[in-house]
């Protein structure tokens, strides 16, 4: 991984216009999701209904994402989810049906 | 002098070589100013775009290379080869350099020779449309080289399209240019990333096991760093192959240079090249100034932006005798088609393999080509070349179209 993907300053969300509201994370898995984004992105809190670009993301950190939850989740998840339209809240969806490689659970 | 060169109507509809003509004359650094964003100088003379394409020292290529980027940056700056500046540029092009070197290329020549075979029409389809043909050319060079199942292809060219012409018609979304652009490029990296995690899987020896056992200071690239590679490759032979017998078959069947250049096989190489300079399928390529610099006597102001448009180069009457004529016996043909510097296309090896094997298996089978219908150009700044090009075939005897 690319350890200069977690940062230490972390922006507000308040301070990126978001064009809906924040949604807490209603389950553990979307808890660590929307933790993981908030450590790539360097934002803070992620709402479980945020787009991933809007809060900033690049198709580049994406991918970097994408690894990271396989990693953390012991899952294979399916790459439209996370590149296109991506929310924690979809995110948190195709966790729990990707197949498993590491029998983790979700 | 009042011209918009960001506009791609110009490069759909207008006259861009008679903008150029007049530039190179009159404003050869030209100041072009901002709508609402920031403005960009243009360079229009061969020797300034030579120039600012090689010259990293002084224009850098990490701030976006392509004007749709103009004022946004480029998230892929330092982490994919194209918009990486030397000295980490060089390390990550080497061993796609290796791969992509004439012996290495030449197991593939079989495989590129049968596709394009099965892509030209035969007697029973005399008319047909070139630039759909072509359209598929670049996939029968980067299927073997990615290992690209054969079914994703169209699809493949498609993205590739809305990628680099996003302004077109053709291709572009309800939702506009950007969320064109958006879509297409989020599309190839979820294409890529199922891709490559295959081929974690199983490695087949391709360019995208070369890119994940890429080291750079001994560090392997990242997974996006894997994914923006695998996605410039892909524009790369995607949007520019198509365009160069295109734009020579609706120069050259205007007047009888078909049946020219097709008699005369000591030709094919050469004629190729002058193909490349009349196409220039990449039309520019952008850098941004790293401090304050003078080009060609004009002051040019920290992180500017210098747009080197090829097309441009490409007929500077300075460096081209009779720079509006194609002359397939052109000799000393130095054409900035495939750019200059590090940069240099590192795909044109066998971008000219490809396409002197395409013009052979096109003079092999038609013996003429006519346009059957008005030819429709591209709306982008970037892609020039023909999306639609109705053509007449005519074929040659039995005996050597069976060859
Ligand atoms: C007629 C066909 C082609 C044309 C006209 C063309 C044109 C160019 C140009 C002008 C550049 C320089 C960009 C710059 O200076 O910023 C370039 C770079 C590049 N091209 Fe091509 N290209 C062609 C085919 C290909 C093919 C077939 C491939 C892949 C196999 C490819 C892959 C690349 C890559 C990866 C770069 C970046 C090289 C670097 O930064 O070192 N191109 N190309």
């Amino acid at each position: 991984m690319d350890g200069g993907a977690l940062h230490e300053e972390f922006i507000a969300r308040d301070e990126l216009g978001m064009s809906g509201p924040y949604v807490e994370p209603r389950s553990e898995t979307e808890r660590r999701l929307a933790a993981l984004w908030a450590q790539h992105l360097a934002v803070a809190p992620v709402g479980v209904e945020d787009d991933f670009f809007e809060l900033g993301g690049d198709s580049l950190l994406a991918a970097e994402v994408q690894v990271a939850i396989d990693t953390e989740f012991g899952v294979e998840i399916e790459a439209a989810a996370v590149f296109l339209a991506p929310t924690v809240a979809a995110l948190a969806e195709a966790v729990r049906r990707a197949p498993d490689t590491a029998g983790a659970d979700g | 002098m009042t011209v918009d060169l960001a506009d791609p109507a110009l490069y759909a509809r207008g006259d861009p070589h008679a903008v150029w003509r007049a530039l190179r004359r009159a404003d050869p650094v030209h100041w072009q100013p901002g709508t609402g964003g920031p403005g960009f100088w243009s360079v229009v003379r061969y020797e300034d775009v030579q120039r600012v394409l090689s010259d990293h020292t002084r224009f850098t290529s990490e701030r976006g290379t392509l004007l749709n980027l103009l004022g946004r940056g480029d998230p892929a700056g330092g982490r994919q080869l194209a918009v990486t500046d030397p000295p980490r540029h060089d390390r990550m092009r080497a061993p796609l350099h290796r791969a992509l070197k004439p012996r290495s290329v030449q197991a593939h020549t079989g495989v590129i020779r049968d596709g394009i075979r099965a892509l030209l029409p035969g007697r029973d389809r005399p008319e047909f449309d070139l630039a759909a043909v072509c359209g598929l050319l670049p996939l029968t060079v980067l299927g073997p080289l990615l290992s690209l199942p054969e079914a994703d292809r169209p699809h493949l060219v498609r993205l590739a399209l809305m990628s680099a012409a996003e302004e077109d018609p053709a291709v572009q979304l309800p939702q506009g240019p950007a969320a064109t652009l958006h879509r297409a490029h989020r599309e190839l990296f979820a294409y890529f990333a199922d891709l490559v995690r295959e081929r974690r899987r199983r490695p087949r020896g391709d360019l995208v096991d070369v890119l994940l056992a890429m080291e750079v200071d001994g560090v392997r690239l990242t997974p996006g760093e894997v994914l923006s590679n695998c996605y410039s490759l892909l524009l790369g032979a995607g949007v520019t192959l198509a365009h160069v017998p295109t734009a020579a078959v609706a120069e050259l069947s205007r007047d009888g240079g078909y049946e020219a250049w097709a008699a005369d096989p000591g030709l094919l190489a050469g004629g190729v090249e002058e193909a490349l300079r009349w196409a220039s399928p990449a039309g520019h390529f952008m850098r941004h100034a790293r401090h304050d610099t003078v080009l060609a006597g004009v002051p040019v102001a920290a992180g500017d932006a210098v747009v080197a448009w090829l097309g441009a180069a490409n007929r500077d009457p300075a460096v081209f005798a009779g720079p509006d004529v194609f002359d397939p016996a052109r000799s000393g043909n130095r054409h900035l088609a495939f750019g200059a510097g590090p940069h240099y296309c590192v795909g044109a090896g066998i971008a000219r393999v490809t396409l002197r094997l395409f013009f052979a298996e096109l003079f092999a089978r038609y013996a003429s080509l006519r346009l059957a219908g008005e030819p429709v150009r591209a709306r982008s700044t970037f892609l020039s070349g023909y999306l639609q090009m109705p053509v007449r075939a005519g074929f040659r005897g039995r005996g050597k179209e069976q060859r």
